[in-house]
């Protein structure tokens, strides 16, 4: 059994925020980086499906710089068996177009049983790029799974999916497959300090992700939205706010 | 004829021989069972004994002087001097005669034991059987008549699967009850001995003297006096053979494990915990089996005399978590001698799997995860029980396995992305500063004379961001050359650590330490006893030596210079509450006292204060985790602003450190005593003692003006 | 052929209200409006779609009742193949989001989602989303000469009305193996609570810290006569059951009032109450999204805040 997981080092924000020079882009400066956090529900449901086999291989993929090979450390601490970094490709916002491709030159020669991946990363939330990257792969997928049972014997996995209102859809997919994980699905275990420092050790094998071919979209400008008004300040104490509150509730009821 | 005994008087010679036979398996079963107790330690993880010598010096320094048994229980620390030396006394006198009778006789024919020494050690033996009456009356009087709560054995928190401590209360009266038997049958012996030959040195056995006249009272002849004799003399020795071959067995053992655990233990344990090799493999990671306890954890369990004072002591036990510092030892006790002890070898029920986690069962995760890790057990142990630490391994097993809260494990997370417990970008760590009319070095860029470090909630928490900008008003006032690490400063890990995530903590020591280590200054500070005591105690071995204060001691030093001056004597009824790791963990109990005298406030001792101060519950990195009372129960922090109510009208409730600050102005809140008293921090009351202007007025002014 | 395609998008027989959206969104970028609807049974899911602005319908049958991956992705194929529309638009939802980007990636289509934003420069489109959890915005252009695709963020424009006159074709489209197969819906546990019937809710999110202060707030709800209701985090932890959930992924809820603690208001849980009559948000974080929906804020301490309204009421 053999399942790849692909991550995503991504990038969150503080309350403040300047642009590089072309405007297209955030100052990294002002960034912090962190594993992504479907990323790591689904390396956790890899995990779970490679104990419950009871043995396999559990392979994490990321598409990024040497600051990325930090999330996979933090994967091969969690227990997975082996990681690959593909070197970035563009220094623009990455497209899920371009980290599709540069990610299938890589996942179908491993050919893996189950292929997981985040339902969204938190930076870009496209919510695409697994979806591009089975295609690329021609491989059955469901997105937004929120249960996974699989069947290494009967090349079948039966999953829930989660659909707007809460309405669960239970599908049953072919596999080799690849599965968009969404979070609450498991409870991602804990990757001690120990277990990341001693993941140092081991190798990350660096590949070039070079590919043709147009990205999905180029980023022509980024800005700070401007805040509308915003809301009225209800008052500086709890006991002022709290009778703010209670006249305006009594108000808008009566 | 010098005055002297006959030993084996009236004892036939097939009765010597029973009896030397009885000592020859007396002896062997003692040594046997004390064989298997060390035989249970070599199964422990090695650990170095160094500086025996010296340990020998000390052990022998604090037995004797019974400094450690006699803190917080006078009666029953006075009955104990009593017992221990009065048999202490008696052992020594049944060695030299049986020195005296066994060796040196029959070999160098020399019997020293007679005339002048004779009547000298009569008299002394005495006086010893007298005390150890003494002690042993004041003892069963503080056990069965005062009973103190912490010599109730019953758990606080029973669970199915707990081993029933009944057989407990009956070793104590039997162990009680044979020292006295041993007591009053000596002292008997000598009375009907001195009845029987009536020596004239009789009143040198003041004691047998008053039992002679008193049997010559009743009647008692000779021979029949020679009889009773010999009825009181078999039970006597008898009772003492048993004694001697149960030692290893029962209660008694304490009499070799205590001492032995005096000498054997770590002086800084708990606040200098091991480290962890980096190549560690999951299974090296803390206590899982009981194999995994160091040789020295595995002795203490067996010092343990169940007295109670550790979880009378306890924070988490007073506000009804599922931890009693007495039942964890005593079941890791149980434990292994189920599994490696005499119990084990002779197959007696209930017999332990050593090779079954201990995690579990008998101890229970949320057991060790209630512990504060505020070292009030370790403190008043008398036989030097290392408590905190064995929590600690355990725990660092229990993060290995990811067997932990959910929120501590968020906060872990974070630290580990964000450098912080509060999950602020690292360029924040500095912004309290930004509302002080002055600027702050940055000691990264120039040097200074006093590094602050000034830790994750003197920087992120609003409340304590105000202490902080007191402190820097302060040292702006005096003078003083001090500059900031910035964003430079990460966690440090103090908390980290005592939750058990060593790994993390290594990281967060090596970051700070060259952080630190590439700026100039001389000394560093921290107004977080947290950070001060691991900075001061445990960077050391990840290369940082430099010389740490606390705020209070930079303070005192001010003051005591001459480099600020308390302009305002401040008439406030306060009450100070010192903080684990300031009081128990570095023993800085004056330095905040005497600045509070200082800027005159009166000053209103807690009840329990100094070594015996109260944890607020949230060390250990408990204030990162769910709360798990029982219902019904105060929070320890609120039963801590009970205490201070009770002084009566006090103004303040003084603290100095920035966790303790967060805990209490929430108590003050939940426990009702909202607008009876207030908390303020040290610092606060310096600057107020200056006549400068409070923080905050000083941000409207500088505001207001243009 | 220009023009803007848009694909239906339906559950359990019934249109839903993100594609009314498509086609408002898409009468802002002109040319010919073409919807495409792919069901067993598109007569009367064609019927709902005849809205104003509408040009044409196309119907595409497919074997399966409900969505099924291969059989809507060769009808979009197929649609796009013939029709050859500048752009296709669908709802950024969980179906779409399966099989949206594949046909993108096999067409070699511009793409983009959660767009809330749609501009027509020339000849090129120009889409607008959000990066860095919404703290920034974007402008996005797409290679020359290729068609787009676009899933677009639900509530993002108001649903069209009104009736329309469209021509109505059906596309036939060769069956393709179907790899996954839907086997049943499994409703969210039935529960007393109808959050969206209430007048006056009090919601909390991950700002409550423990599962033991949700007690607190529930018995304020009860006290000032409003339903308790959570966001997605309170549900994820488990702590309470779904049926109370604000968000696209819960429920839509329009009450009088919406008391929000402790709710940073993540686009998914805005999209399900940031039409509510008045919206009165209390969290601790200045930063925090919902003051952009609120009506009322304050940035104090929920605590001491229901503490003080316990008094009130």
């Amino acid at each position: 059994m053999k399942a790849v997981v692909c991550v995503k080092q991504v990038r969150t924000l503080g309350d403040e925020v300047e642009f590089t020079s072309d405007q297209r882009d955030v100052d990294p400066d002002f960034v912090e980086l962190a594993v992504n956090e479907w990323d790591t529900y689904a390396v956790e449901e890899a995990l779970r499906v490679k104990e419950a086999a009871g043995d396999g291989e559990v392979v994490v993929v990321t598409v990024g710089g040497d600051e990325a090979e930090e999330a996979l450390r933090r994967c091969l601490a969690m227990g997975a068996d082996r990681a690959i970094r593909i070197e970035s490709v563009t220094s623009d916002v990455a497209d899920p177009f371009t980290t599709a491709r540069a990610l299938a030159a890589v996942v179908g020669p491993e050919a893996p049983d189950l292929v997981f991946a985040g339902v969204q990363s938190s930076d870009s939330v496209q919510a695409a790029t697994g979806t591009m990257l089975a295609e690329l792969l021609d491989l059955p997928r469901v997105a937004v799974v929120t249960r996974l049972a699989y069947d290494h014997a009967g090349k079948r996995a039966t999953v829930q999916r989660e659909l707007e209102g809460g309405l669960i859809d239970v599908v049953e997919v072919d596999t080799p497959a690849l599965l968009t994980i969404q979070t609450g699905i498991n409870e991602p275990r804990y990757a001690t300090l120990r277990a990341i420092k001693q993941a140092n050790q081991q190798e990350i094998a660096v590949i070039d992700g070079s590919s043709d071919g147009a990205p999905a979209y180029r980023v022509r400008r980024m800005f700070v939205p401007p805040r509308g008004e915003g809301a009225e300040p209800l008052g500086d104490t709890p006991a002022v706010v709290a009778q703010r509150i209670a006249e305006i509730v009594k108000a808008r009821l009566s | 004829m010098p005055a002297t005994r006959q030993v084996f008087i009236g004892l036939s010679p097939p009765e010597i021989m029973a009896w030397y036979g009885l000592i020859v398996v007396s002896t062997a079963v003692f040594v046997w069972g004390a064989s298997r107790l060390v035989m249970k330690y070599r199964r422990g993880r090695p650990e170095q004994l160094d500086h025996p010598w010296k340990r020998l010096e000390q052990m022998v320094e604090t037995v004797f002087s019974h400094r450690w048994i006699t803190r917080r229980d006078r009666l029953a620390g006075a009955g104990h001097v009593l017992v221990f030396y009065g048999f202490l006394l008696l052992f020594a006198g049944t060695a030299i005669l049986g020195l005296d009778s066994d060796f040196t006789v029959p070999l160098f024919h020399w019997h020293f034991w007679q005339g002048g020494f004779f009547l000298g050690y009569k008299l002394v033996l005495d006086v010893a059987g007298l005390m150890l009456l003494a002690g042993l009356c004041t003892l069963a009087t503080n056990r069965w008549i005062r009973r103190p709560e912490r010599l109730d054995y019953q758990r606080p928190l029973p669970a199915v699967g707990d081993r029933d401590r009944s057989l407990y209360r009956l070793g104590d009266r039997v162990f009680v009850s044979t020292l006295v038997l041993l007591a009053v049958t000596g002292f008997l012996l000598e009375g009907l001995a001195l009845a029987q030959a009536r020596p004239s040195w009789a009143g040198w056995s003041p004691v047998g003297w008053v039992l002679m006249k008193l049997f010559i009272l009743i009647g008692l002849d000779g021979s029949s006096a020679g009889v009773a004799h010999h009825a009181v003399w078999w039970i006597h020795g008898l009772a003492a053979l048993s004694f001697v071959a149960s030692i290893p067995f029962t209660k008694a053992v304490h009499m070799l494990a205590g001492p032995a655990n005096v000498a054997v233990c770590n002086a800084q344990a708990g606040k200098e915990l091991p480290g962890l090799p980096p190549d560690a493999e999951p299974s090296e990671v803390g206590y899982a089996f009981i194999t995994d306890l160091s040789w020295k954890h595995l002795l203490s369990l067996d010092a343990c005399t169940k007295c109670g004072k550790c979880t009378a002591a306890c924070p988490a036990a007073a506000a009804g978590y599922p931890l009693s510092p007495r039942d964890l030892i005593l079941d890791l006790r149980e434990y292994a001698e189920g599994a490696l002890g005499a119990h084990s070898a002779l197959s007696l029920r209930p017999h332990d799997d050593p090779n079954q986690s201990v995690l579990g069962h008998p101890v229970r995760p949320e057991t060790v995860w209630s512990c504060t890790q505020c070292m009030a057990c370790v403190e008043i142990c008398p036989v030097g029980i290392e408590h905190v630490p064995i929590i600690n391994q355990m725990r660092r097993q229990l993060v290995e396995q990811g067997n932990m809260d959910a929120l501590l494990q968020s906060t872990l997370e974070t630290v580990y992305t964000s450098g912080n417990s509060f999950g602020e970008a690292k360029r924040k760590r500095g912004r309290w500063t930004d509302e002080l009319a002055f600027g702050v070095k940055n000691i990264r860029k120039e040097p200074a004379e006093l590094l602050w470090f000034v830790g994750d909630y003197a920087s992120f928490d609003p409340r304590n961001q105000r202490v902080s900008r007191a402190l820097a008003e302060i040292l702006q006032h005096a003078g003083v050359d001090f500059g900031l690490l910035f964003d430079a400063e990460r966690t440090a890990g103090c908390d980290v650590r005592r939750a058990g995530e060593e790994g993390l903590y290594a990281t967060l020591a090596e970051e700070n330490v060259k952080a630190i280590s590439a700026c100039e200054f001389q000394r560093i500070f921290s107004s977080d006893p947290h950070s001060y005591h691991t900075l001061k105690n445990e960077y050391p071995s990840f290369g940082g030596v430099w010389t740490v204060l606390h705020h209070s001691e930079l303070l005192l030093e001010l003051i005591e210079s001459g480099r600020i001056t308390p302009a305002v004597r401040l008439g406030y009824r306060v009450t100070y509450h010192d903080p684990c790791t300031l009081g128990r963990y570095n023993g800085v109990y004056d330095p905040p006292r005497r600045v509070l005298e200082a800027i005159g406030v009166d000053l209103h001792e807690m009840p329990r204060n100094r070594d015996n101060s109260l944890c607020c519950g949230a060390g250990g990195g408990r204030i990162w985790m769910k709360e798990q009372r029982v219902a019904g129960t105060r929070r320890v922090s609120e039963q801590r602003i009970d205490e201070a109510v009770e002084i009566g009208a006090l103004d303040y409730f003084v603290v100095a450190c920035p966790k303790d600050m967060t805990m209490y102005s929430d108590a003050v809140k939940t426990s009702g005593h909202e607008g009876e008293i207030e908390v303020r921090e040290l610092a606060e009351l310096v600057l107020e003692s200056l006549g400068l202007p409070p923080v905050g007025e000083r941000e409207a002014v500088s505001a207001a003006t243009p | 052929m220009s023009g803007v395609l848009i694909v239906a998008e339906h559950l359990q027989g019934r249109l839903r209200d993100v594609t009314r959206e498509l086609v408002t969104a898409a009468g802002g970028l002109g040319g010919p409006l073409t919807v495409a609807v792919i069901a067993r049974d598109p007569g009367p899911l064609a019927e709902a779609v005849n809205l104003s602005g509408v040009d044409e319908i196309v119907t595409v049958r497919v074997d399966s009742e409900e969505f099924e991956v291969d059989s809507s992705q060769a009808a979009l194929e197929a649609l796009v193949a013939e029709r050859r529309p500048d752009v296709t638009l669908l709802g950024f939802t969980v179906n779409s989001m399966s099989f949206g980007p594949a046909v993108a990636a096999k067409l070699e289509c511009g793409f983009a989602s959660d767009v809330f934003g749609i501009a027509r420069e020339g000849e090129s489109i120009v889409a607008t989303r959000a990066f860095y959890g919404s703290k920034v915005q974007a402008e996005l252009e797409f290679p020359a000469g290729s068609p787009v695709i676009l899933l677009l963020r639900p509530t993002a424009w108001s649903p069209a009305e009104g009736p329309g006159q469209a021509t109505v074709t059906e596309l036939q489209v060769s069956p393709r193996t179907a790899r996954s197969r839907h086997l049943e819906f499994v409703e969210a546990p039935p529960s007393d609570v109808d959050i969206t019937t209430s007048d006056f809710l009090l919601s909390i999110g991950r700002g409550i810290g423990e599962r033991e202060n949700i007690e607190q707030f529930a018995a304020l709800a009860e006290k000032m006569g409003a339903t308790l209701s959570v966001s997605r985090p309170i549900v994820d932890a488990g702590w309470m059951p779904s049926a109370r959930q604000v968000g696209q992924s819960g429920k839509t809820v329009k009450p009088k009032v919406y008391l929000a603690f402790g709710i940073s208001g993540a686009v998914q849980h805005l999209a399900g109450m940031k039409t509510s009559g008045t919206i009165i948000a209390i969290n601790t974080d200045p930063e925090a999204a919902i003051f952009d929906v609120a009506h009322y804020g304050a940035v104090i301490d929920l605590f001491s805040v229901a503490d003080e309204l316990e008094k009130l009421f």
